[in-house]
């Protein structure tokens, strides 16, 4: 048992190791006492936390690393689209309807004659905001919810897991055709609010759950019984042992958010032209799948990629977040 | 007095039925005294601690009787957030297992400085200095270093002493400690416990050590209550109860203690088990395991009575019992 204090002179002194003194001896100046607990690896400095354990993890994991540069260069397209895309995704020219790759079109221009690599590159920019947005506002909204619904328990758990039975039965493409379709403005704000609307349960008890299982733990006893405050006990003792659920969840729910908003567009209640979303290059590409199956099959592959990309990443975070699994 | 507790009953609402958890327990701690309070589990032991803390779960828990006076207050009227104030500044409670009474994604020296944060209002760098301060009272080798390390990083009975300094940081005038060793390798039990008393001496605190170790509570205490049910059966200065026990139930207790001079023989136990809280005996609630049960105890529940003025023995037979079993 580590009870004494590693002492580097005693410990140099006894291996007589000659001319790899000075190494030693240059060593041992920064040595310090080593970690004692169970696990204990690692310099002093560098605690091992679930945190930092899921990100060793995470930088091993080629599938983590292949999505995280799907999903960068994702969000680089959507912030700076004209880096890689010249012209604009609304200029068409209905004489090269259906026509095929040609120069500064390598994906051809679909029936309308707009250029479908330049649409599809624009088209990244509506998929991140909504998938982005969405998830900030439903995690918000349902940790907080869920989350004071866990803690305080009582009569407000009860009516919130409720209210969250009422969205789960709402099936989600039919609330969206017949809420969307009452909305006239054509930006992604009422698509974002519709998935918040209808997202935030899922978080909801996801953090209700979690919260539950955190409370339980003797050592949010222990700092009620030396004296923290409620809010004091749920942001720091709570929240940062609840949270890891929340964020797996919340990846996942990323790609499918994405995924509903293009599903939504192509129903035609979520964003409707002159907006450019993959959904609506789909729905519009569609009965031409004979004569110009390029034009469906670019913006599908890209939705498809997306989704995929951050369903895996949510897996992926998940796996190194489960300790159980290492 | 420090503490007294006056006729507390507690009680468990669950979906099966009402478990009755604690039922009329009176003892009291002066300070510099250390009280142990023994019992199996689920006789209510920890459930009265928890109570004294104020940090019962409510529901299910229910406090539905008594009063906890607390230098002369009772706990019971005050207001959460005085309540809260008191807790780890005027009273602090040591929990069994360490570990998991210890955050593990915040750092040692974080977790003890809280405490200084919380209660004196200090900068998180003075509170960190303190901190250190704190794991050297406690005799942690290499404190300065060792206070941004986590919990996990530390052996078991180095937790034990962090959750001791967490406890006495703003030296408290009692200290609950529930079931302190319990979760230790024996070796460490001791150094633990010797390091609990040397403190207590140190600050002149009264000590809760509520714990089932007959053992441990030999050395370090200075009076015994025994619970049973909910119910305290026996409460008596440490001598006198090892002598002569003046409960059948701690008979029971200290016979089945393993001694080196029965080596070979079959060890004594209490035959049955513990009343389930849902549906205690009417009566001595200890009747049915009782080796000196008569018609009386299964009718009347026996008043705590006073052996001697510092003793007393929920026990119908209390004079025989003390003077010898009739066997």
């Amino acid at each position: 048992m580590p009870e004494q204090p590693y002492e580097p002179e005693r410990a140099i002194a006894g291996t007589g190791m000659g001319g790899a003194m000075d190494l030693a001896a240059s060593e041992a100046t920064t040595l310090e006492p080593a970690p004692a607990g169970p696990l204990g690896t690692g310099p002093v400095g560098k605690p091992r936390s679930l945190w930092s354990d899921a990100w060793r993890d995470l930088r091993r994991n080629p599938v983590f690393l292949l999505c995280a540069l799907v999903i960068v260069f994702l969000v680089f397209v959507s912030l700076w689209p004209s880096a890689i895309a010249s012209g604009s995704p609304l200029t068409c020219d209905l004489a090269r309807s259906q026509d095929g790759p040609g120069p500064g079109a390598p994906f051809g221009y679909d029936g309308q004659g707009c250029n479908v690599y330049t649409r599809t590159v624009y088209g990244a920019r509506t998929s991140v905001t909504v998938g982005v947005l969405a998830t900030l506002g439903v995690s918000v909204l349902g940790s907080v919810l869920g989350g004071l619904a866990g803690y305080f328990g009582g009569v407000w758990d009860a009516i919130l897991s409720r209210i969250t039975d009422i969205f789960f039965a709402i099936p989600v493409v039919l609330g969206g055709l017949v809420l969307l379709s009452v909305v006239t403005s054509n930006t992604v704000w009422p698509v974002i609010g519709f998935m918040v609307l209808l997202g935030w349960p899922q978080i909801s008890r996801i953090a209700r759950g979690s919260v539950i299982t955190a409370k339980q733990h003797d050592y949010v006893q222990a700092a009620r019984a030396l004296g923290a405050s409620d809010t004091r006990i749920l942001l720091r003792h709570i929240a940062p042992n609840a949270v890891a659920p929340v964020i797996v969840v919340a990846t996942i729910a990323l790609g499918t958010y994405i995924a509903l908003e293009a599903t939504l567009s192509y129903l035609g209640v979520g964003l409707k032209p002159p907006s450019v979303s993959w959904g609506i290059d789909i729905s519009a590409a569609s009965p031409y799948i004979r004569n110009a199956p390029h034009a469906l099959l670019w913006p599908s592959g890209a939705l498809a990629v997306t989704v995929l990309a951050f369903i895996m990443l949510g897996d992926a975070v998940r796996d190194a977040l489960d300790p159980k699994l290492r | 007095m420090l503490l007294e507790v006056r006729d507390l009953h507690v009680e468990f609402r669950t979906r099966d039925g009402v478990a009755k958890a604690v039922n009329g327990v009176s003892y009291a701690v002066d300070e510099g005294e250390t009280l142990a309070v023994l019992g199996e589990s689920g006789s209510g032991k920890s459930v009265t601690a928890q109570a004294v803390m104020g940090i019962l779960d409510t529901p299910p828990g229910r406090i539905t009787g008594g009063q906890i006076l607390f230098e002369g207050r009772d706990l019971l009227r005050l207001k959460e957030e005085e309540r809260r104030r008191i807790r780890g500044a005027d009273m602090a409670m040591i929990f069994q297992d360490a570990l998991s009474a210890l955050n593990p994604v915040v750092s040692v020296g974080d977790q003890l400085g809280e405490m200084f944060v919380v209660h004196r209002g200090m900068s998180k760098k003075d509170a960190r200095a303190r901190a250190v301060e704190l794991m050297e009272r406690v005799r942690i080798p290499g404190a300065a270093q060792r206070v941004r390390d986590y919990p996990h990083q530390f052996s078991g009975g180095m937790r034990q002493r962090i959750m001791i300094a967490m406890a006495l940081a703003l030296e408290p005038a009692l200290v609950i400690a529930d079931e302190p060793t319990t979760a230790l390798d024996v070796t460490v039990q001791a150094q633990v416990m010797d390091l609990l008393a040397e403190l207590q001496r140190e600050y002149r605190m009264g000590l809760i050590l509520i714990t089932h170790d007959l053992g441990v509570v030999a050395d370090v205490a200075d009076r015994i209550a025994v619970m049973y049910a909910g119910r305290i059966v026996e409460s008596a200065p440490v001598r006198d109860l090892y002598k002569a026990p003046a409960h059948p139930y701690t008979r029971g207790l200290l016979d089945s203690i393993p001694r080196l001079d029965q080596k070979g023989q079959e060890l004594y136990a209490i035959k049955g088990l513990p009343p389930n809280l849902m549906n205690i005996p009417p009566g001595c609630a200890f009747h049915p395991r009782c080796p000196m049960a008569q018609d009386v105890c299964r009718t009347d529940e026996p008043a705590l009575y006073a052996v001697s003025p510092a003793r007393g023995s929920a026990c119908h037979f209390w004079r025989e019992c003390l003077h010898g079993p009739e066997q």
